[in-house]
């Protein structure tokens, strides 16, 4: 397919040598940036940009959950809302966020923000769901207070699930702020990729971004699943050593 | 049985209706009329769908009796359980994951307000109990399904409830693992002086652990009769081979109404 | 017998039952959301909503103009939606397929199949941005039609999308079989081909709705966020950001109602076709 093109191969597909040596290449694309440099350095931006909403988005997203399942008045109010909003192509809807909000800042944190909430808020709430009622009778009998049902039972129950929603959530996130980047050209990967897709810099840049956003998506909820080791203690644990017998 | 000891729970006419998935009435249990007294063993024995565990989680107030009264030391369920005085041993071990078993048994005496200092002790003398010391670091996902319950058992211990709460709490383990928590539980009974009330479907667990069985039949559940279990105390494995213990296990699988179950 | 005993022994907890009326327990789930949806509505139209956001009606514009505007433009929003659909829907169902493929591949030999689905959740961890111009790229010489070749392309992204989702949960409902059923077929001595048939694809069939829950609305956001790298204008997507360029906000704003439309309509079809299928499976 690649032989067969009339167009320059760089474009179509270059071999991977011819990327990694992009990645090595000394050459300054743009400025007094090499193209790693600058594609590394407009990742950091990106991603420092899409943490925001995303911790923004994971927070709210945990904090609805919690108050659902504190109050059936919340649950029954937002509930059919929890579920539209994930069927609506929030992505697709970036431009008009940026002309509504007017600011491409606030436009990044508001779509990476609902694209993080909703996983979190429904992985959560179905971890609170997924209580045994054994926990909560035996809760009852020992007359625990409400406030120690949640904090030594329920929370710790859904924590699993809640990370579960982190880990949908930070690729979207990452995605939601590529694709906001380019809207407007302030830097960031999107906005170097779309320059470099005009052939405004080397077209090598544009490899190189294709791989370093997989990557950083791959990257984004791995890193989440190492949190969740470093919190939970008792997950290290599980492999590792053998089962004890009485 | 000493007619002087004290009566530590008491019913009457205890019944329990409720509406099954149609919405219709189920008479889970009718007309229960039974005295238990302080530091006894009882056996509740019967059949799936004889209420015995409905009547030991009225005792618990987990469940409230649509008919009749139940007092445990001249109180309602509810007084007793805010007063904290019931362990409560499920038929699974009921343990937290993300807790150590050590954590795990120290759960409701953080509930009470324990310190921190009272509650270690509390829990390595409750683990020690149970032979589960060495393991107090160890999280529950790490040990075998009669160590948990060991661990849950501890836990139902911490408090030092005057009532323990047990629903078949044996029969999910193997049988060799059964019978040596046997041994454990009645050690720790002796040492504890608690009441235990021990819902089972075995018979010949019900007759080798308490001092009665009370034998309820289903479809309504009832009280059919009470077995007084005069073994001599303590129990060891090999009485289960005299053949008073089998007339024992006879006369209870006899007691039970509607005949073979 | 013990079930029912399980369900006699465990009723809901007291502060459940207190002041519990049924019929307002179920009329309320349905009220009180519809309440908030006109306080939203009110909220919108009064123009509140418009001083909080600090923004206008020309950039926001009121629901009655949006829904005019979707009226008389009925036509081309029509057709461009059916663009949108097209590319949604042959994405998702040749993604469904090749991830399905994938699946009973790695289930039947492991350690060639394994490989394939890691490639194939690769390829859906490159986000869509960066995926659609190399597509882009790619089907330049697939057609000499503009229109042609922006479709397939714009397809192979939704399918590449749809193909991990459904890989990786079908590979779960083909190899999660419950305790001891692959032990009796090969008490049986039963062929592969017949464990398979017989008993890894219909106990997928649950996994592939679960993977159709997400892939179904992330096959529509797909095909939108494509259609705005594609060569051919055209789709809900694309009309969104060109109106939007022409700050033709009102009718940027008809083409986003339609592309939520098309979201909510996509996961009520598959919720009925779960419902009737599943009856018959479970």
């Amino acid at each position: 397919m690649v032989a067969g093109s009339k167009r320059t191969p760089e474009n179509v597909l270059p071999h991977l040598h011819q990327i990694i040596q992009a990645v090595f290449s000394g050459k300054k694309v743009s400025g007094d940036m090499t193209a790693i440099g600058l594609v590394l350095s407009s990742a950091g931006l990106t991603l420092f940009r899409a943490l925001l909403g995303f911790v923004v988005g994971a927070v709210s997203g945990f904090i609805l959950a919690l108050l659902m399942k504190l109050s059936g008045f919340v649950e029954k109010l937002l509930f059919p809302y929890l579920m539209l909003i994930q069927l609506i192509p929030v992505l697709g809807l970036a431009p008009i966020i940026l002309s509504v909000t007017g600011d491409i800042n606030v436009s990044r944190v508001v779509i990476a923000g609902i694209l993080s909430f909703y996983p979190v808020a429904t992985n959560t709430l179905s971890g609170f769901k997924a209580v045994e009622k054994d926990k909560y009778d035996l809760m009852f009998v020992y007359a625990s207070k409400p406030r120690e049902l949640y904090t030594k039972v329920l929370i710790p129950s859904s924590l699993p699930y809640f990370f579960t929603g982190l880990k949908i959530a930070a690729p979207m996130a990452v995605t939601a702020s590529i694709l906001v980047d380019t809207l407007q050209g302030d830097g960031g990967l999107g906005c170097i990729l779309s320059q470099s897709l005009k052939h405004a810099m080397s077209i090598y840049v544009f490899w190189i971004i294709v791989f370093v956003s997989a990557l950083i998506g791959i990257l984004s909820s791995k890193v989440i699943g190492w949190i969740e080791i470093g919190v939970s203690p008792w997950k290290r644990t599980g492999k590792r050593s053998r089962k004890v017998r009485t | 049985m000493d007619e002087k000891r004290a009566v530590e729970i008491r019913t009457r006419n205890l019944g329990v209706t409720f509406k099954d998935n149609q919405g219709r009435d189920v008479l889970a249990l009718t007309n229960v009329n039974l005295e238990i007294y302080k530091g006894e063993f009882i056996a509740l024995l019967g059949p799936s769908g004889c209420g015995k565990t409905t009547l030991l989680r009225c005792v618990a107030d987990l469940q409230q009796p649509t008919e009749g009264d139940l007092h445990i030391q001249g109180m309602t369920p509810k007084e007793v359980r805010l007063q904290k005085k019931f362990g409560f041993v499920f038929q699974q071990p009921v343990l937290f994951d993300w807790r150590t078993v050590k954590k795990n048994v120290e759960l409701p005496l953080e509930i009470m307000g324990y310190t921190k200092k009272e509650r270690s002790e509390l829990a390595d003398e409750m683990l020690e109990m149970v032979g589960l010391k060495d393991f107090a670091k160890h999280y529950p996902k790490q040990l075998s399904g009669g160590m948990q319950q060991r661990a849950n058992i501890a836990r139902a211990l911490g408090l030092k409830p005057d009532i323990l709460l047990m629903d078949e709490p044996f029969s999910a383990l193997d049988e060799f693992t059964k019978e040596k928590l046997h041994e454990d539980l009645l050690r720790i009974w002796r040492e504890t002086n608690k009441t235990i009330l021990f819902v089972t479907h075995s018979i010949q667990e019900s007759v080798f652990l308490s001092d009665r069985v009370c034998v309820l039949s289903p479809h309504p559940g009832r009280l059919s009769a009470v077995v007084d279990i005069d073994l001599p105390r303590p129990r060891s494995l090999d009485m289960r081979d005299e053949p008073h213990f089998n007339e024992l296990v006879a006369k209870v699988r006899n007691s039970f109404e509607g005949g073979s179950v | 017998m013990a079930a029912v005993k399980k369900k006699i022994g465990r009723p809901k907890p007291l502060r459940q039952r207190i002041g519990e009326n049924k019929s307002w327990q179920k009329a309320s789930a349905i009220v009180l959301p519809l309440a908030l949806g006109l306080l939203i509505v009110l909220i919108w139209q009064t123009e509140l909503l418009h001083s909080w956001l600090d923004t206008d009606t020309f950039t926001l514009p009121l629901m009655d103009k949006i829904g005019s505007i979707m009226y008389d433009n009925s036509d081309k929003i029509w057709a461009n939606a059916v663009d949108t659909l097209k590319v949604a829907g042959i994405g998702l169902a040749a993604g469904s397929l090749l991830g399905y493929l994938v699946a009973i591949f790695a289930a039947l030999l492991p350690r060639l199949g394994q490989g394939s689905l890691y490639v194939i959740g690769a390829f859906a961890s490159i986000p869509v941005v960066a995926m659609a111009p190399v597509l882009n790229n790619w089907t330049k010489d697939v057609s000499s039609d503009a229109a042609v070749r922006s479709m397939v392309s714009k397809i192979l992204v939704v399918t590449l999308i749809c193909a991990a989702d459904m890989g990786l949960n079908a590979y779960r409902g083909l190899t999660e079989i419950k305790l001891y059923s692959e032990d009796m077929m090969s008490i049986y001595a039963a062929k592969k081909r017949v464990v398979l048939w017989k008993l890894r694809i219909p106990n997928s069939i649950p996994y592939v709705f679960t993977a159709l829950k997400v892939s179904v609305p992330a096959s529509i956001m797909t095909a939108i966020v494509s259609e705005y790298f594609a060569e051919k204008i055209t789709g809900v997507g694309r009309q969104i950001r060109e109106n939007i360029v022409l700050a033709q906000y009102s009718t940027a704003w008809a083409y986003i109602a339609t592309a939520c439309v098309i979201g909510i309509l996509a996961y009520v079809l598959l919720m009925a076709a779960q419902t009737i299928l599943l009856k018959r499976y479970h």
